[in-house]
């Protein structure tokens, strides 16, 4: 019997509720972290908030590689025979997994589609507010889902690490290719373009390192390059979130 | 300075549109960029004063604020906002050719990407600086980019991307333009571009934030 019944994937569709967005949380998102956003960006988003779940389709889902063709080379993983090069950094963030779990999360088409409708109606401001909402859906659906893999895989005494995608730190965008390959044609509704784009755009891609001795180490903000990323979340921030 | 012009600047700087609009809340039932600019008309004052000594001048400062992240996204849209209150007074004088327009960029998101905000941004920044903008959208393709420096002789060209992936096109897109319009200048931008990239594609510049791209338009794209 293998470890883990493979090759089945999981899918859920959490509410908005469980995501716990709030204005705060967008705000942040803005780049105001030192003081408040003017305040008819306040009220805008006092506004597009309770509509948002009206809007959304979030579908977010993943599935564990076999352990027994799971393998960690020095600049990525391999599985079979596919290679996936997440590149070095990443590489060190996964050290002792003993398999991974490569995930997608996505907000769906429509919060996208109202976004360029306003837009084009010429109300750039929602419209960019109700986009900077999108990104944060897609995001926080995958982090309700890393608590999901954690769940599954801690009655064995397991952990997980934190999360990380392809077109982080030398870890090549292409490589969602390969990603996707693990997948059923159009898994949770996102489909990958030959540039590698995701559709719906609000949608994220990535892997967790699983097994009984690994660490949760760097956030991927903290290994990112783009140091003064207006969205850059430092590890402090996080853990008073979290607290 | 003249008071009205004063005014209108700061409007701008601010975001203040209209005498009804209630933001910035400090600046309530003040007139905005709408009244002052017909007001700086029917005073006498000269249509290529008002737009560059006022409007132009206060979108550069909101330029520079963003780009030192004293200010974010909302603010800037806001004094665009203004900004294009204002112009809507100024038209007639361009359809007239009082007023004339620094140059033509022709601005979009290369072929197989299809983000758009980062761009739309830039055309705002670059309009408020006495641009004219023309711009394509996203998954622009190089014929298409070609056919619309056909139709805009003189203009520049402007192309973002937002990943890796896609930023490789932008170098089918240069080498399309400058094969039949050699001396056309391309300007990119969006996330993962570098300098060094826009250097190997050969490309003319590149500019992390909108103010970058005005100030490369300015200083080596006017014939003066
Ligand atoms: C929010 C965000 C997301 C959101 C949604 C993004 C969206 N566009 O809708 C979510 C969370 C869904 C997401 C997903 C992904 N993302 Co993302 N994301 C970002 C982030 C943090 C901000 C992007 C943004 O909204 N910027 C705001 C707008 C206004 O800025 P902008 O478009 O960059 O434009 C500005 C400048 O670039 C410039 N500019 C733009 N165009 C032009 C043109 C000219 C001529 C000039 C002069 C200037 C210029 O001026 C603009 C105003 O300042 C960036 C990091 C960053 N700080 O940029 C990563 C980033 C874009 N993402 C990245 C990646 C890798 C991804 C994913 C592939 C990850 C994954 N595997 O899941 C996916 C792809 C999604 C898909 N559909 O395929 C990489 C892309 C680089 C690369 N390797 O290709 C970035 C750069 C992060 C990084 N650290 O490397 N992402």
């Amino acid at each position: 019997m293998p470890e883990f019944p493979t090759p089945e994937t999981f899918s859920f569709s959490p509410s908005f509720q469980e995501l716990a967005i709030d204005r705060t949380i967008v705000e942040r998102d803005l780049g105001y972290r030192k003081g408040p956003p003017p305040e008819i960006v306040r009220q805008l988003i006092d506004e597009i908030l309770p509509e948002v779940p009206l809007r959304l389709a979030i579908q977010c889902g993943f599935r564990i590689l076999p352990p027994d063709l799971f393998s960690l080379t020095e600049s990525g993983i391999e599985c079979g025979d596919v290679h996936i090069s997440t590149g070095p950094i990443i590489a060190s963030q996964l050290k002792k997994s003993t398999t991974a779990a490569l995930f997608v999360s996505t907000a769906g088409p429509l919060l996208e589609q109202w976004s360029h409708q306003l837009m084009a109606e010429a109300d750039m401001m929602k419209g960019y507010l109700v986009d900077a909402i999108g990104s944060e859906v897609a995001d926080r659906a995958s982090e309700w889902l890393e608590k999901r893999i954690a769940e599954r895989v801690t009655p064995r005494g397991w952990t997980i690490t934190n999360r990380y995608c392809p077109g982080y730190c030398d870890w090549p965008v292409t490589d969602q290719q390969k990603l996707f390959s693990f997948f059923p044609p159009d898994f949770c509704g996102i489909s990958l373009t030959p540039s590698s784009l995701m559709i719906p755009i609000k949608s994220l891609s990535g892997i967790i390192g699983l097994g009984p001795n690994v660490k949760r180490g760097a956030f991927q903000c903290s290994i990112c390059e783009l140091k003064d990323c207006f969205r850059r979340v430092d590890e402090s921030e996080l853990a008073a979130e979290q607290r | 300075m003249n008071e009205i012009l004063e005014s209108l600047q700061r409007c701008v700087e601010r975001g203040k549109v209209n005498i009804k609009s209630p933001y910035p809340p400090d600046m309530k039932g003040q007139d905005g960029t709408d009244e002052l600019a017909r007001k700086a008309l029917e005073a006498g004052i000269a249509p290529q004063d008002i737009l560059s000594k006022a409007l132009i001048v206060g979108m550069q400062k909101v330029g520079v604020r963003f780009r030192n992240k004293e200010i974010f996204v909302p603010d800037v849209l806001m004094a665009a906002k203004a900004m294009a209150a204002a112009m809507e007074h100024l038209k007639p004088f361009f359809k007239s050719d009082e007023l004339k327009h620094k140059g033509t960029i022709v601005i979009g998101t290369v072929l197989g990407d299809l983000h758009d905000i980062g761009k739309k941004l830039v055309s705002m920044v670059i309009e408020g600086s006495g641009w004219e903008v023309v711009d394509l959208g996203t998954d622009v393709s190089p014929d298409k980019f070609l056919k619309a420096v056909d139709e805009h002789p003189g203009c520049v060209v402007g192309l973002s991307a937002l990943l890796t992936t896609t930023m490789v096109n932008m170098e089918a897109t240069v080498q399309h333009i400058k094969s039949k319009h050699p001396a056309v200048k391309v300007i990119i931008g969006g996330a993962p571009v570098t300098e060094e990239f826009a250097a190997k594609i050969g490309a003319d510049y590149y500019s992390p934030d909108p103010q970058g791209a005005v100030e490369f338009l300015n200083t080596r794209c006017t014939p003066n």
